[in-house]
């Protein structure tokens, strides 16, 4: 993205305090967004060596993953792979290239399970849990194989809160907690663990380039228009008609921003009796005990959630009382498998379990309005017609990560970006 | 076999035992399928006893519930999955939304 001169503050954005959040964040500009990063196969090439084979990813959560032997599969294909992330018999958590020492065949087909060894369905090459080769058949046949050095490849993984990642870069340049940084410090203390004993989860291979389905995510702009049919009064008001943010932060990669939630929020009839039963987005009565300095980080009376963008293309999105989650997997330039998963404390009782299926269908329709967009959009992307698109003040994270994913493509640091008041360092001007 | 039955109290609500489905997507392809006048019509009967069907329900653990109970909890499942095409929507699939058949429900 090049670099344009910060606009004027003169003709202000329609709320009291103008530009909001570039003036938090001057350094980001006010240029537009190049069109073609959506749908050049150049860029895209460059984002798979520079960000996905570099960074850490969210595969997946340790309760899919229990005991030990159980496994699952994560197919990696913008990073040219697909990793097993299996818990060994220590109980630890490893990640392993799903490809076989032999002749590279994948060894685990399936999406997961339990198992004592994985074999190769190929030759029957069979590796121990933590991926040492024990057996080959007929191996009297091989020339000076050396069993030791063919166990699978290691892929680097670590857990934050319950969430799995991996790195596929054989020597990260960083840990998962100096990757995460201060966006996690945040977050410490959020009951995650005890909010994911039973998830509901929907995904999706879509034909759009995955930041076209990220930047979908990361504003709040589009609620009034958009989502008028299914959530006309949560996210606006008559205060706040636009849904503008109560707080904005940004980090080195990542960011976060604090929404807004309606009190004037009228209930549907359903709505109401869920709200009876269990916990729902929008409510007037949570409680701001024991939340993280993170979420709500203004403490504000008029919360509804936080967007919580972990780059490059993980949201955990929090909430009182239950949170949910997205991830946006490119498979290809113009192809991209989006999940989202909406996590709840288990159930005992049918009235909670019914107020936690409202609420699901409520997100999954919700949802639905937002997914409409990605094809429509990335149809027309190719055409040539725009050249570049305009971002408003409160698109500040599509700005911030557009600038973030520029910077990396060009080989340019972006840690020193910020100091961790989020105000620029000096040594960016 | 014995024919499905709801709890003694609730068999005014038998005539809509077809919705009396398990899984999400089983009662997500039934509100797909359906007329928006019998998905208003279920929805209305529905919502007119839920004020006694909850309590009733809430006697009950979760796990185990009878099998009539269960049948009147699934209708109550439907009801919430109805209830942003009567609410919202005013028709069975979200207006202007993503093919929901190609979402895939990845649990039950």
């Amino acid at each position: 993205m090049s670099a344009t001169p910060n606009g004027t503050l003169a003709n202000g954005n329609g709320s009291a305090g103008g530009y909001k959040w570039h003036n938090k964040y001057p350094h980001l500009g006010t240029g537009p967004v190049p069109a073609d990063v959506f749908t050049s196969q150049e860029q895209f090439e460059l984002e798979r060596e520079r960000i996905f084979k570099k960074v850490w990813l969210n595969v997946g959560r340790v309760e899919r993953i229990p005991n030990p032997g159980d496994y699952f599969v994560q197919d990696l294909a913008v990073c040219n792979t697909s990793v097993i992330v299996v818990r060994g018999k220590d109980g630890a958590v490893r990640a392993f290239h799903n490809m076989c020492s032999h002749r590279g065949n994948k060894i685990a087909w399936d999406q997961g399970g339990t198992c004592q060894n994985f074999t190769c369905k190929f030759h029957g090459w069979s590796y121990g849990l933590d991926g040492r080769l024990k057996f080959v058949p007929d191996e009297e046949s091989f020339f000076d194989l050396k069993k030791e050095t063919l166990g699978m490849t290691p892929v680097a993984v670590d857990v934050w809160e319950g969430f799995i990642f991996v790195n596929v870069d054989p020597n990260p340049t960083e840990t998962l907690p100096e990757y995460l940084g201060d966006l996690a410090t945040g977050l410490k203390g959020y009951p995650f663990g005890e909010f994911s004993t039973t998830s509901t989860s929907w995904t999706s291979e879509v034909n759009a380039n995955w930041k076209v389905i990220k930047d979908a995510f990361q504003e709040v702009y589009h609620i009034a228009f958009l989502h008028k049919r299914s959530i006309p009064d949560s996210f606006t008001s008559k205060n706040n008609p636009y849904a503008h943010s109560l707080d904005v932060t940004l980090y080195p990669r990542h960011g976060s921003m604090s929404l807004f939630g309606s009190a004037d929020y009228k209930p549907s009839p359903v709505a109401k009796l869920a709200a009876q039963h269990g916990e729902i987005v929008i409510r007037s009565d949570f409680s701001m005990d024991g939340l993280p300095a993170g979420v709500n980080p203004l403490r504000s009376e008029a919360w509804s959630l936080d967007l919580n963008v972990i780059f490059p293309a993980f949201f955990v999105d929090v909430s009182q009382g239950s949170y949910f989650t997205h991830q946006f997997m490119p498979i290809g330039v113009d192809k991209t498998l989006w999940t989202s998963t909406q996590y709840y404390t288990q159930a005992t009782t049918p009235g909670r379990r019914f107020s936690q299926e409202y609420g699901n269908v409520m997100f999954r329709d919700i949802i639905m309005e937002d997914g409409r967009t990605f094809e429509e959009t990335q149809s027309v992307l190719s055409s040539g017609a725009k050249k570049e698109f305009y971002l408003h003040d409160e698109e500040i994270l599509i700005r911030h990560s557009h600038h973030v994913i520029d910077k990396m493509l060009k080989g340019q640091p972006v840690d020193a970006a910020f100091a961790a008041n989020g105000k620029e360092a000096a040594s960016h001007a | 076999m014995p024919e499905t039955r709801l709890p003694e109290q609730f068999r005014d609500l038998e005539q809509w035992m077809a919705w009396s489905l398990e899984t999400e997507g089983e009662r997500s392809d039934h509100r797909q399928a359906s007329a928006m006048e019998d998905i208003t019509a279920f929805y209305e009967a529905m919502l007119a006893r839920m004020d006694e069907v909850l309590p009733y329900l809430e006697q009950f653990n979760l796990e185990e519930l009878p099998d009539d109970a269960r049948h009147l909890f699934y209708l109550t499942l439907s009801l919430a999955e109805v209830a942003p095409a009567v609410e919202q929507f005013g028709q069975p699939s979200v207006v202007d939304g993503y093919d929901i058949k190609r979402f895939v429900a990845t649990h039950r």
